[in-house]
């Protein structure tokens, strides 16, 4: 029965379909939809098991951003008097006003997440050696880019987290050296916070940041094409290379056949034998809708459940006690408030140390991570190889420490930033909006 | 000859387009370099010394605190030197909620982040009588304004 519904289907639609191999590549790379994938795809490169397909929750949670973030557009005003009441008109006079900022929050936490978490997982099967180098960097780039999309956001409602993450935010900027004091200028538009100020975040938040995620996104997704797709392959191609192959016997010298009795042995341009690839689609195009749609239902089940953070109107003259950063951003935090330095009557701000040194610091080595990694090339594109035992470890150590700060901002950081452990009473502090 | 004539026009046509197009970029940049702030001047007046009480008052609009001894009042800002959240004043010492800063009553710190003590503003006395804080200009720790009738 499905069998003659999907005959009828095809002699409906179709005047053509393919009858060989050449043909249905053709069938993919030159339909307008499927020619940005390759004709055929590595099957190592889709198991679930490898790679977990984080990267495409990241293009899936970056496109639901950017659609609910237009229609977010539709209600928002970037100004200073109305912004904070646009947030409100969302939450109570829109339809589904709510769960439509409901859903861009989360996904943009989400997106925060599962992007650090994807490049945990290019980290742990070691694949950025050789050509992905340059894949890796794009990557660290894409993620801090990730992180200021999320900043930039948070700052548009105008409410008491927003002003006063954008004056904890940019004096950290005001320490940089030589140029800091006027990086700060140029992002506040001024010395205060003010009109300027959310007008120049709102254009970086809806405009030049998503723009540059976008195209370098597709930069992204073109250069692991061009370095022949995910590094799980190399396995594969270690293997094919490895196994001598039986060559045909011949009665002649051939050209090429330097003794009597070989003849030419052919290989394909990528290692990989015909029975290692699979037709990208359906094979590929199916699972990247399947994630795509897992996605979605994850983000719009939590903006059912859990309604997006909205502090009280932002007030300069009222600091909230404690003020705290979103999780993402609250061990630098933790950094920026421990490690103000004094030797004699000399004082390096954590400000310095904490917000700027220490984190360019991390950003440094973990960009630089490919060319400092001298394990053996056949490391790449397995999961924990014992001979990156100590890089892997690194890694763990220093993503567990930066949860740690995160754990200790979040539950233990009470009024005026002191720690306060579960169960102690916590002083009752004037709050004042 | 000719050929040399020729390539330095063309040098100086391309050139010259390109200058321009880099200009114009120079032109977009310098933009976000406002000319004209409409912000608050850093001069204002507060209310009259009379107005506060002994002690330390908090001026929330303004970000400091008025601090009066008798006829004595100095102004220290509220802004924390750290990363210029509001420091709180809790009758013994200054703390901010933002990274833990604790400050003395004269504003030099006592633990945490913060790198410089709170900064002292120049105080007068307006002819209209008020006070008037101008948080441009610091001062040192130790400066007085004498003002107030008698005793508060």
């Amino acid at each position: 029965m499905a069998d003659k519904l999907k005959a009828l289907w095809r002699k409906t639609f179709w005047a053509w379909s393919p009858e060989s191999e050449r043909e249905s590549s053709e069938a993919i790379v030159r339909n307008f939809w499927l020619h940005w994938f390759p004709a055929k795809v590595a099957r190592a490169s889709m198991d679930w098991n490898y790679s977990f397909w984080l990267g495409t929750a990241s293009a899936a949670l970056l496109l639901i951003l950017t659609v609910t973030g237009v229609m977010l557009m539709f209600f928002y005003v970037p100004s200073t008097e109305r912004a904070y009441g646009s947030i409100k008109d969302l939450e109570y006079a829109v339809s589904f006003g709510r769960l439509l900022r409901n859903q861009h929050r989360w996904a943009a936490e989400g997106m925060v997440a599962v992007v650090y978490i994807h490049m945990a997982r290019v980290f742990f099967t070691g694949a950025y050696r050789g050509t992905r180098a340059i894949n890796w960097v794009v990557g660290v780039v894409l993620f801090l880019s990730t992180l200021f999309l999320s900043f930039t956001g948070y700052l548009l409602p105008w409410d008491q987290l927003a002003f006063w993450a954008i004056t904890v935010g940019t004096s950290i900027a005001k320490q940089a050296p030589l140029v800091g004091p006027t990086v700060q200028f140029i992002l506040l538009g001024g010395h205060e916070i003010g009109q300027q100020t959310l007008l120049r975040f709102y254009v970086l938040h809806v405009f030049f940041l998503p723009v540059f995620v976008w195209v370098l996104f597709g930069y992204h997704m073109w250069r692991v094409r061009k370095d022949g797709g995910l590094a799980a392959i190399e396995r594969v191609r270690d293997a094919r290379t490895m196994i001598p192959k039986t060559t045909p016997a011949s009665k002649s010298y051939s050209l090429f056949g330097i003794t009597p009795g070989t003849s030419v042995q052919v290989m394909s341009s990528t290692g990989l034998e015909e029975s290692d690839q699979v037709f990208s689609s359906p094979n590929m195009s199916r699972r990247i809708a399947l994630v795509f749609l897992v996605v979605f239902n994850i983000t719009l089940l939590a903006a059912l459940l859990f309604n997006a953070p909205l502090e009280g109107l932002a007030n300069p003259s009222v600091t909230p006690n404690p003020a705290k950063a979103p999780w993402y951003f609250v061990w630098l935090q933790e950094l920026v408030a421990s490690t103000t330095v004094r030797i004699g009557g000399f004082t390096v701000s954590g400000a310095l140390l904490g917000g700027i040194l220490l984190p360019g610091f991390l950003l440094g080595v973990l960009t630089l991570w490919p060319w400092l990694d001298r394990s053996p090339l056949r490391t790449q594109g397995r999961w924990l190889a014992p001979e990156r035992k100590r890089q892997n470890v690194t890694f763990a150590v220093a993503t567990l420490l930066i949860i740690v700060l995160i754990m200790v901002g979040v539950y233990l950081r009470g009024p005026y930033w002191r720690i306060y452990w579960p169960g102690q009473a916590r002083p009752e502090t004037p709050r004042l909006y | 000859m000719d050929g040399d004539r020729r390539k330095v026009l063309r040098l100086i046509g391309k050139g010259s387009v390109l200058a321009a197009f880099l200009a114009q970029i120079g032109a977009a940049g310098r933009a976000f370099f406002p000319n004209v702030l409409y912000e608050p001047p850093s001069r204002f007046k507060i209310k009259r010394p009379d107005d506060y009480p002994d002690g330390y008052t908090l001026d929330a609009a303004h970000r400091l605190y008025v601090v009066r001894q008798k006829d004595a009042f100095h102004v220290i800002s509220a802004v924390c030197t750290h990363l210029g959240c509001n420091v709180q004043w809790s009758d013994t010492e200054f703390d901010c909620p933002c990274h833990g800063s604790r400050f003395r009553p004269d504003g030099t710190v006592i633990s945490g982040p913060a790198p410089r003590p709170l900064e002292w503003f120049a105080t007068s006395v307006s002819p209209d009588g008020f006070l008037e804080v101008d948080s441009g200009t610091e001062v040192a720790r130790g400066f007085r304004l004498i003002a107030g009738k008698g005793n508060a």
